[in-house]
């Protein structure tokens, strides 16, 4: 029981990750990353072939992996960040697809469909594992918050409000957006190596758009730009869907295949009853906190709005 | 070389039917609809339940399968997006691809993970001026240009086109001019299911159906949009016509696994360098 | 005489704050009534309340004996409303063929009237200026082509009232003379007219009636001959237009 309980958290606490890396680069700065799933690829496989191919430490591996999945951010950002949402949302998802692609292609390197065992831990205990992945979340969680605050926040909630007045007024555009979209690519580099960490084996089929599905649903939930609201929602939807994993055992009418479906099915739902009912979310974000915050823009909602007019 | 190119053609017409369905949806609802991957799945699985479960011709089945795909996208569209349709593309985008997991996933809980296949007589290919041509792609080949005949003559030229253009180019004032949104909007939503589910039945065709393959079409199919200029409907067919070619092309460089990913190193490179498309005049916005 | 436009105590805005604050206005049949107020005045709002893209948040609007406030857009226009708004008036991606074509197709009842080619020609008739161009998609034509496209396809609608928001707007004073002449053309056929526009003179002499609409509320009506030569309009507008008080159109 207590490994159960262990491993959901963990699960929880590498969401939490992904969640947060979401919330600044579509919740805070209003880039749509559907290709989420690609750059958290980049960061376990890449954290996962250091260590068992070239031998290299844990914590070497890390670092390593957190600069690469960051760059790779960066660079995709590069091509990208000059075009409209939808684009966006088409070629970050169309990166992640390829980086799939090669992965299961590239044999000699990432060894296929077969996958990567082996992988070992930093702390093998389950316990280790956990405050490790908790200690990755913490960093993240008060990097963003320092962002949040700062100017480099403040630019970010402008551009994704309304561009146009942002560059106006001088802010560097482009500029304010690779920063935060890199930071969100170090986050999920920190994601992908908890995750090769935490299964110890990783295969390309680990790795689909239901994870962006979910962190999108997990961002919503918080409400946009609130990383205190990714911490909880996290951690309740985590312990929602996948404690429903544990209770496979105990449902006997129905196969595998069709659990599996149905955690899916639920995400789905939950996602689109959250975007018609709940769009703003359950979460503040900073600045509404503080009550200066200006209602724009269609996630800023009723809450929002009910705090200015 | 020209087995290539009829290769070609034949992957970008099934490419085609969808990118136009993603197309036509863009154009009249300002939104990416990710859900058109687990559409095409729907579709083809209406079709094998129509075909295989109740033993129905194929011709038949597929008549109604498409028939039904149309009238569950209309569904999706009441249940879904009609109360979300003033929100921005971002929300309208989500929710597709919320969409696209319960289409695709109750698609997995009935038929489960294996692949499938349509009742249809196995058939020797043709060999003629030195192509080597199955049935199956000359089917897909009539089918799909029947298809995008029917909707380029309903785009162009019939008053339901005209409307669809018009919400497309000046919602308020077309509003004003007395057409009624939702009525084109319900009528979209169905010519996209239809287009979605046809592809599925002949990509089923050529090879077996599961509940994966429409997610292999989906990111093709923007890809052809994007490559005709998403503001013109119409232009996603050369889109795929091209795209199908080239990416037959570049197998003779590269190992065949690879295909899909010309299209979105085309795609990312059109973004970057042309916008507005391939194909696509300067959509007027002033 | 029977009253083409009756509005009663309306109220509308967007999201719940409110622009207009209780309108009153009747536009009787066969008649013109030019509506003109400084910038920011709720003017357009009004407009668009009355064809229904604004929804109205209280009050009441009759088309002839019709009460329309609770119909949407398609629906009054149907019912023999038709709008030429101020900006993104035409479908610029479609011909001029294309645009008049609209205005007609989706009238009620196309048994009863004339068909589309007699229709066109009746319609360039009046526009002579767009007979040339009508296979030309039109978002490529001059400004006051694109005007003149924008109130024949109003036109086309075979309408009760015609609704124009600021027609001269954008326009050199040549072409916004050459469609005002047209616009009384239009008006002596007997159409009933509801207007806003910038140019005062020019708008209040197309009109037999004038309204003066100051912060969302009426601040006067008078025979538009009356307003045109009284001088503490003039007062009005300086007094409230400002810069500061200036809010764009929505």
């Amino acid at each position: 029981m207590t490994s159960y309980l262990l491993s959901l958290l963990t699960i929880a606490v590498i969401a939490g990750v992904v969640g947060l890396a979401l919330n600044i680069q579509w919740g805070m700065t209003g880039l749509v990353n559907f290709g989420l799933f690609g750059f958290y690829m980049v960061g376990a496989y890449a954290c996962a072939l250091l260590i068992t191919q070239l031998g290299w430490a844990p914590w070497q591996a890390v670092l390593a992996s957190i600069v690469i999945t960051t760059v790779v951010c960066a660079l995709v950002s590069l091509i990208s960040l000059r075009l409209e949402d939808d684009y966006f949302a088409i070629v970050t998802l169309a990166f992640a697809e390829s980086v799939k692609l090669i992965v299961n292609n590239e044999e000699w390197l990432t060894r296929g469909s077969i996958g990567i065992p082996g992988i070992p831990r930093p702390f093998p205990s389950d316990i280790g594992m956990l405050l490790f992945a908790m200690a990755g979340l913490a960093l993240v969680f008060l990097a963003f918050e320092t962002v949040s605050r700062s100017p480099l926040g403040r630019t970010a909630r402008a551009l994704r409000d309304d561009p146009l007045v942002a560059e106006t007024v001088g802010k560097n555009v482009l500029g304010a957006r690779l920063r935060l979209f890199a930071l969100g690519g170090t986050a999920l580099g920190i994601a992908g190596c908890l995750h090769a960490f935490y299964y110890q084996y990783i295969d390309p089929t680990q790795f689909n758009v239901a994870m962006t599905a979910s962190a999108f649903m997990l961002v919503i939930l918080a409400g946009r730009g609130s990383h205190r609201g990714v911490l909880l929602s996290s951690l309740t939807v985590v312990v929602l869907i996948e404690g429903t994993r544990f209770l496979d055992d105990a449902i006997p009418w129905f196969a595998p295949h069709q659990l599996a479906a149905l955690r899916l099915i639920l995400i789905g739902l939950a996602l689109i009853l959250l975007l018609i009912y709940k769009p703003e979310g359950f979460g503040r974000e900073y600045r509404y906190l503080h009550g200066r915050g200006r209602a724009t823009g269609r996630a800023a909602a009723p809450a929002a709005r009910c705090r200015w007019d | 070389m020209m087995q290539i190119l009829f290769n070609g053609l034949v992957t970008g017409m099934l490419v085609a039917l969808p990118a136009l369905a993603v197309a036509l949806t863009f154009s009249v609802l300002r939104f990416a609809n990710f859900a058109i991957g687990a559409m095409i799945t729907a579709g083809a699985y209406l079709v094998y339940t129509l075909n295989v479960v109740l033993g129905l011709p194929l011709l038949v089945s597929g008549i109604v399968g498409a028939a039904l795909a149309g009238a569950l996208a209309a569904a999706i569209d009441l249940l879904v997006f009609r109360p979300l349709r003033d929100r921005s593309a971002v929300t309208l985008m989500v929710a597709s691809m919320g969409v696209s997991f319960i289409l695709e996933n109750i698609v997995r809980f009935i038929a489960g993970n294996t692949p499938v296949g349509y009742d249809v007589a196995l058939s020797r290919p043709w060999r003629w001026a030195g192509l080597r041509i199955n049935v199956e792609q000359v089917q897909a080949l009539v089918v799909c240009a029947l298809a995008l005949l029917v909707v380029w003559i309903i785009f162009r030229r019939s008053r339901l086109g005209r409307a669809m253009r018009a919400i497309a180019d000046n919602a308020p004032l077309a509003a004003t001019r007395g057409v009624s949104r939702q009525r084109v909007i319900t009528a979209t939503w169905v010519m996209s299911g239809v287009l979605a589910a046809l592809s599925g039945t002949l990509i089923g065709l050529d090879a077996t159906i599961d509940p994966q393959m429409g997610w292999l079409y989906a990111l093709p199919a923007f890809a052809a949009a994007i490559l005709g200029g998403l503001t013109h409907p119409l232009a996603a067919i050369p889109g795929a016509l091209v795209m199908g070619v080239l990416s037959e092309a570049a197998t003779l460089v590269l190992p065949s696994h690879y295909r899909i990913m010309v299209a979105f190193v085309l795609m990312s490179l059109l973004l970057i360098l042309r916008p507005a498309g391939l194909f696509g005049t300067r959509w007027l916005t002033r | 005489m029977s009253a083409a436009l009756t509005v009663r105590g309306l109220k509308a805005g967007y999201g719940g704050k409110p622009i207009l604050h209780g309108i009153d206005l009747d536009v009787p049949a066969g008649s013109a009534l030019t509506i003109v107020g400084p910038n920011g005045s709720g003017k357009s709002t009004l407009l668009k309340a009355i064809v229904g893209l604004v929804p109205a948040q209280a009050g009441e609007i009759r088309l002839g004996d019709t009460p329309i406030t609770r119909r949407d857009a398609p629906a009054r226009s149907r019912l023999g409303l038709a709008y030429v708004p101020q900006e993104a008036n035409i479908f610029r991606n479609m011909s001029v063929h294309e645009n008049l074509r609209l205005g007609w197709e989706f009238h009620p009842a196309p048994q009863s009237r004339a068909p589309l080619a007699r229709k066109i020609d009746e319609i360039l008739a009046l526009f002579p200026e767009i007979r040339p161009h009508l296979k030309t998609p039109a978002g490529v034509l001059s400004g006051g082509q694109r005007q003149m496209v924008a109130v024949a396809s109003a036109m086309m609608l075979e309408p009760d009232l015609l609704v124009l928001d600021e027609p001269s707007a954008g326009l050199s004073p040549r072409n916004a003379g050459l469609l005002f002449g047209i616009i009384g053309r239009i008006r002596r056929t007997g159409l009933t007219l509801l207007m806003i526009e910038q140019n005062v003179q020019l708008g209040l002499a197309a009109a037999d009636q004038g309204l003066v609409l100051v912060m969302g509320r009426v601040r006067r009506t008078a025979p538009a001959a009356e307003l045109a030569a009284d001088d503490t309009l003039a007062e009005l507008f300086l007094s409230l237009d400002r810069p500061g008080t200036h809010t764009p159109n929505p």
